[in-house]
């Protein structure tokens, strides 16, 4: 579904990313895993159009979408749970959730029943429900982070970035979102994630890559992943 | 005490210009971190053409075809003036160009209306309403009705419809707001485009209340900066606070001490409301990630 | 000093100068005179205002009413008190001085768009107050006065000429030896990076007003001498518009240059008669236009420019010409003329005509930068010995006894709004070592590197910096304290050179007044001197010997770490503090990277390292300290940390030490 190809990124004189390759098929979970400053962001943004890549090409179902801008990519159909959230606070949680159907209710994507998807969110998030007036500048963290996903889910999308959704959270929403995962796996929503928490994340990927200054270190099935010491090695260096 | 009533009465009608003007800055300020120094010729422009047209079509159905006319008025600063200093990041840019373009428009508007001022012919009858001992002009009336509607409009436009809401988002988080398919770029064309329509809207208000002329605008726009600080950006009623403010001290100064002077109170609010908070007056104190 | 670049630059100007001196004999008009003297008048004030907007970045709408000011100053002295001119000159500098440190003060503490409507407003006030104060300015009727006595006679216009140009020429020198200084180079460097200049003791406030200051005096000075050249004067001259004028001027001659605001003030004191003169117009406009396709014709042709950025310019001026034929009378339409130069020089000439001619001109750069350029750009440059470390960094002044922590943070809590960033930390930092701060990404690492320089302001906790509290002090006093840092976004002076960066850095041991600047006194000189040659130093220690006239921006982003690095270590530091230094580095610049550090370490100076990269902080640190939600989760060696099962859950999630070999 999601083909990333000898992408290099970066931000001006730095080149953060050097030939990352990664391939998302429909349906799966891949998890993108490495310790920080690794590029895992970058990648990211490189395939929603936040940044313009260098070189290489990112195609979503074939489709070359490499360097459109990022109102472009949504409506292709990537969906994008940024790093920190970032949900319009100003706004209420029903109109976060309404906005991330943007491209859908203006022309730019299938319209498809949005009443319907919005149910589907709410029960996925009960606690949304509760709050759907609510400004979402006073949510929790943790409330924060269901509404990015949900916001993202809004767009039908046919993959879905999911970047660190578990940072600055307390353990037991790590906990949740995790579960979370697990649940929109089953319903078959294609995803990349991004995760520090590499043992959780590589416990509901179906595949991961380990990035390590901006090169593919490793990858393969999360399983194998999971029991290789060189893994630890990448986030702690090498023992002293 | 009646010659007090009297001045403030006149205050408020003026106020609400001030807020008006200043609204127009809020809204383009919120999604782009730019603003029009040329404001005050977009109102000038607005009460000119409406001058025109009104002769054409009488004052009230002249009054969408101004707002149109504003509206594409600022869609051209936003594109030749505006757009390019914001791909370049250059703050330089986005104040010389927008000061050039009023420089443009106002000296155009000299060659096609002349230099002297004109009468703008009032809607309404020109006999003041004698209330408690003060006369009120029916027209004063109609700017403060009108001023609040105009605003009003907006901010239910931003809160009921769909791209009311996108509006908003681009405020909140640009980059957001891209990753739900909101292009950035036509949400601030957008933003002078409302911004320059509420400002001729102004324009047409107040022309028949003062002098219209190629010069109203500049100094009227000036001092909307000192409305539009105090207000802040997330209050719409901020502005009319700060207008109706404005509008009083400057009645009064005309009055008490002359005319010549009616200028400095606005001028000195605005150097005093920026030396007293110098950071975080438009919004949110960011805190720079270095 | 003796360069031939030097030698050249003074034998132009003195022909110039010549040049100026012999125009009343070579062209006798008393019109062109008069024009050539306004025009030297405006460039007085044009290389003042050059200092606020080409080196400090601001954009001032005042200096129509400053250049007001100083004229009503000496206009009003002469009309009410009958003065001579060697007074009401000076003191038309004075007052206008004045004015504008009374603008300044309060005014920049904001930037950009609020700087240009505070000082628009100021520009409006005044000339309000000028117009209806008029039991001293004689109001809308204006002052009329004449020339000068010199010697007992009236000064003739041909006199006043000379003494205008000789004002011009002494102007000149003096602006220039002033941006050739220290004060120059802070001047340049609070534009491009504002932080890293507070940080290396350049506060950015205190010198923007001095900039501002030294711009008002000048625009005092050219107000002063405008008065008796015009020896009329009246309210509406100083306007909004001329304030414009004057940005216009400044911008399209060329910023940074002394030659630019001459030619700005060139044009557009010609512009007008340009302008009223039709036929004139009609065939410099068709003149420009064909100019323009045939020079952007030549540029694109040889690859230079590409035909989408040729394209409007070239419009625009076809159309300007187009225009000029067809209307009869230009006066009514100057204004628009005017504005659309405004964004012709917006767009198109950011730095100017001399900067556009100058970009033409291919650098030419000195030998050894340009070997070192071209022998590849991670290669250290061959067989230069590195300095001892004691022969280049001073020895920090110790305020502490030798066992006790050069750094103790206790209980630091950093709120922004809702949000904990720091939650109690404390941290103990050892003299001479290297002492790592590790943790996740939001782990507080940034923000206690931010709340030690300054930048930030702590919430509660102590911090004591060799025994002094550090509570409440700005960056710039923080750094004159003796702590320096680099910056995890790097955040160099770009368009200043390697050197000038360096130097930069050395500005807190520059002792004089601005007077001495302007002299250049031989203690500048000496100051200057040995400045210079402590910056090779320090640039041969971290190894960019070589690379002193670079341009920073040029360098290739290893090498402007290091640069960092040296401009850091030129504040004498006690302690360093350094941001992220291995990001985006390969793999033999992390090896010169370690290489200095260790070094530094070595030199008696104590550091703190921040950094992701775990084998360059396992590697180099004697002490690691892990933060993770802004709270302290572990401390010690490195095995130690590495070992720490908190540490590891931290990093790699609950869960990950399970089924650990």
């Amino acid at each position: 579904m999601l083909s990333v190809q000898g992408l290099c990124a970066g931000y001006g004189k730095v080149e953060v990313l050097h030939e990352v390759s990664i391939e998302v098929p429909a349906g799966r979970l891949v998890a993108l895993i490495g310790s920080n400053g690794a590029g895992k962001t970058t990648t990211m943004r490189a395939i929603s159009g936040m940044i313009r890549p260098g070189s290489g090409r990112v195609l979503l179902g074939g489709r070359d979408i490499t360097g459109l801008p990022s109102h472009r990519v949504a409506r292709a159909g990537i969906a994008h749970s940024p790093e920190g959230r970032r949900v319009f606070a100003s706004l209420s949680v029903a109109d976060n959730l309404l906005l991330g159907s943007f491209p859908r209710l203006t022309g730019g994507r299938a319209r498809g029943d949005i009443a319907a998807d919005l149910e589907r969110v709410l029960s996925l998030f009960p606690r949304l429900r509760e709050r759907s007036r609510q400004s979402a500048g006073t949510l929790s963290g943790g409330e924060q982070q269901m509404l990015a996903m949900g916001r993202a889910l809004m767009l039908s999308p046919a993959v879905l970035l999911l970047d660190e959704p578990s940072m600055g959270l307390a353990p037991r929403l790590v906990a949740d979102v995790f579960a979370t995962l697990e649940q929109l796996k089953g319903a078959g929503v294609t995803m990349l994630l991004v995760e520090q928490f590499a043992a959780a994340a590589l416990r509901v990927a179906d595949t991961g890559y380990v990035l390590e200054n901006g090169r593919v270190r490793m990858s393969g099935p999360a399983a194998a992943l999971r029991d290789d010491p060189a893994v630890r090695a990448a986030y702690l260096g090498a023992a002293h | 005490m009646q010659i007090f009533l009297q001045l403030a009465v006149s205050g408020v009608a003026l106020g609400m210009i001030y807020a008006v003007i200043a609204f127009g800055y809020q809204l383009t300020f919120s999604t782009s971190q730019t603003l029009n120094f040329g404001q005050g010729e977009a109102l000038m422009l607005g009460a000119l053409a409406g001058l025109t047209i009104a002769g054409q079509t009488g004052y009230w159905a002249m009054i969408p075809l101004v707002l149109v006319f504003g509206a594409l008025q600022g869609v051209v600063v936003e594109r030749l003036g505006v757009a390019p200093a914001i791909r370049t990041r250059s703050e330089f840019g986005w104040i010389m160009s927008t000061i050039a373009l009023g420089i443009i428009f106002r000296n155009t508007a000299e060659n096609v209306w002349g230099k002297d001022d004109l009468k703008f012919p009032s809607p309404l009858p020109e006999q003041p309403l004698h209330v408690l001992g003060i006369n009120i002009l029916p027209m004063e009336i109609l700017v403060v009705v009108g001023a609040i509607a105009i605003m009003l409009a907006v901010e239910f436009f931003n809160r009921r419809s769909i791209f009311g809401k996108a509006f908003v988002a681009t405020s909140d988080d640009r980059e957001a707001a891209g990753l739900m398919g909101i292009p950035a770029g036509v949400v601030i064309t957008f933003s002078y485009a409302l911004s320059s329509m509420t400002a001729a809207f102004a324009g047409v208000l107040v022309a028949p209340l003062t002098l219209t002329g190629a010069s109203m605008g500049s100094v009227l726009g000036l001092k909307a900066f000192a409305v539009a600080i105090i207000g802040g950006l997330d209050s719409g009623l901020g502005v009319i606070v700060g207008g109706l403010l404005l509008g009083l001290a400057e009645t009064t100064t005309g009055y008490y001490i002359s005319t010549g002077y009616k200028d400095v109170p606005g001028l000195v609010l605005l150097l005093v409301v920026l030396a007293a908070r110098p950071a975080g007056l438009f919004g949110k104190t960011t805190i720079r990630k270095v | 000093m003796a360069s031939p670049k030097a030698a050249w630059r003074a034998a132009a100007l003195l022909a110039a100068l010549a040049a100026l001196l012999a125009l009343p004999h070579l062209w006798p008009s008393p019109y062109y005179i008069h024009l050539a003297q306004v025009i030297a008048i405006y460039a007085i004030l044009l290389l003042g205002l050059d200092i606020v907007v080409g080196y400090t970045g601001e954009v001032s709408l005042g200096h129509g009413a400053l250049f007001g000011v100083g004229s009503y100053a000496t206009g009003v002295l002469v009309f009410q008190l009958g003065w001579p001119a060697w007074i009401t000159i000076p003191a038309a500098i004075g007052v206008t001085a004045i004015f504008g440190a009374l603008l300044a003060l309060p005014a920049l503490r904001v930037t950009g768009p609020y700087l240009a409507m505070v000082t628009l407003a100021f520009g409006t006030i005044v000339q309000i107050f000028i117009n209806e104060m008029d039991f001293l300015t004689n109001g809308p009727l204006g002052i009329s006065l004449r020339k000068p006595m010199l010697w007992g006679t009236r000064m003739t216009a041909n006199e006043y000429y000379y003494v205008v140009v000789l004002v011009l020429a002494a102007t000149v020198v003096v602006v220039n030896r002033i941006l050739r200084s220290h004060l120059g180079r802070a001047f340049e460097a609070l534009r491009d990076a504002p932080i890293a200049s507070d940080c290396m003791g350049v506060s950015v406030y205190r010198h923007k007003v001095i900039a501002f200051v030294i711009s008002a005096a000048l625009a005092g000075l050219a107000g002063g001498l405008f008065t008796y050249s015009e020896e009329y004067i009246s309210p509406n001259t100083y306007s909004i518009e001329l304030a414009i004028l004057f940005l216009l001027a400044a911008t399209m001659g060329g910023r940074k240059t002394r030659s630019g605001p001459i030619l700005g003030a060139a044009i557009v004191v010609l512009l007008p008669n340009l302008l009223s003169d039709v036929s004139l117009f009609r065939i410099l406009a068709c003149a420009g236009a064909v100019a323009a396709t045939g020079f952007g014709g030549w540029a694109v042709v040889r690859g230079r420019m590409s035909l989408r950025r040729l394209v409007p310019p070239v419009l625009l001026l076809a159309a300007l010409a187009g225009f000029s034929l067809r209307i009869e009378d230009m006066t009514d339409y100057r204004l628009t003329v005017f504005g659309l130069l405004i964004l012709l020089v917006v767009y198109y000439l950011p730095d100017g005509i001399i900067g556009f001619l100058r970009t033409l001109v291919p650098r030419r750069r000195g030998p050894a930068a340009g070997a070192a350029a071209t022998a590849g750009a991670t290669a250290p440059p061959a067989a230069v010995a590195v300095p001892s470390v004691e022969a280049i960094v001073h020895t920090h002044q110790r305020r502490v006894a030798p066992g006790e922590p050069v750094l103790r943070v206790r209980g630091v809590r950093m709120e922004f709004g809702g949000l904990v960033a720091l939650n109690g930390v404390d941290l103990e930092v050892a003299r001479q070592s290297v002492h790592g701060l590790i943790g996740p990404n939001g782990s507080g690492k940034s923000t206690m590197m931010n709340v030690l320089t300054g930048l930030y302001r702590p919430t509660a906790g102590s911090i004591e910096f060799e025994g002094i509290s550090l509570a409440g002090r700005t960056p710039s006093h923080i750094a004159a304290t003796g702590i320096a840092r680099t910056f995890q976004n790097v955040q160099l002076f770009s368009e200043m050179s390697v050197l000038e960066n360096v130097l930069v850095g050395l500005h807190h041991g520059f002792r004089g007044t601005i007077g001495q600047v302007m002299l250049r006194t031989p203690s500048m000189r000496r100051q200057e001197e040995r400045a210079r040659v402590r910056a090779a130093n320090l640039l041969r220690f971290v190894g960019l010997a070589g690379w002193e006239d670079e341009e920073a921006r040029s360098l290739p982003y290893g090498r402007q770490r290091l640069l960092e690095i040296a401009r850091a270590l030129a504040l004498n530091p006690g302690l360093l503090l350094l941001d992220e230094p291995a990001a985006g580095l390969t793999a033999p610049d992390i090896e010169e990277l370690s290489a200095i550090i260790r070094r530094i370490r070595e030199s008696g100076i104590t550091v703190i390292l921040i950094e992701h990269h775990m084998d360059v902080v396992m590697g180099l640190c004697d002490r690691i300290s892990v933060l993770d939600f802004g709270t302290k989760i572990a401390e010690g060696t490195p095995a130690e940390v590495q070992a720490s099962p908190r540490v590891i859950e931290a990093y790699l999630g609950s869960g990950a030490t399970e089924g650990e070999a």
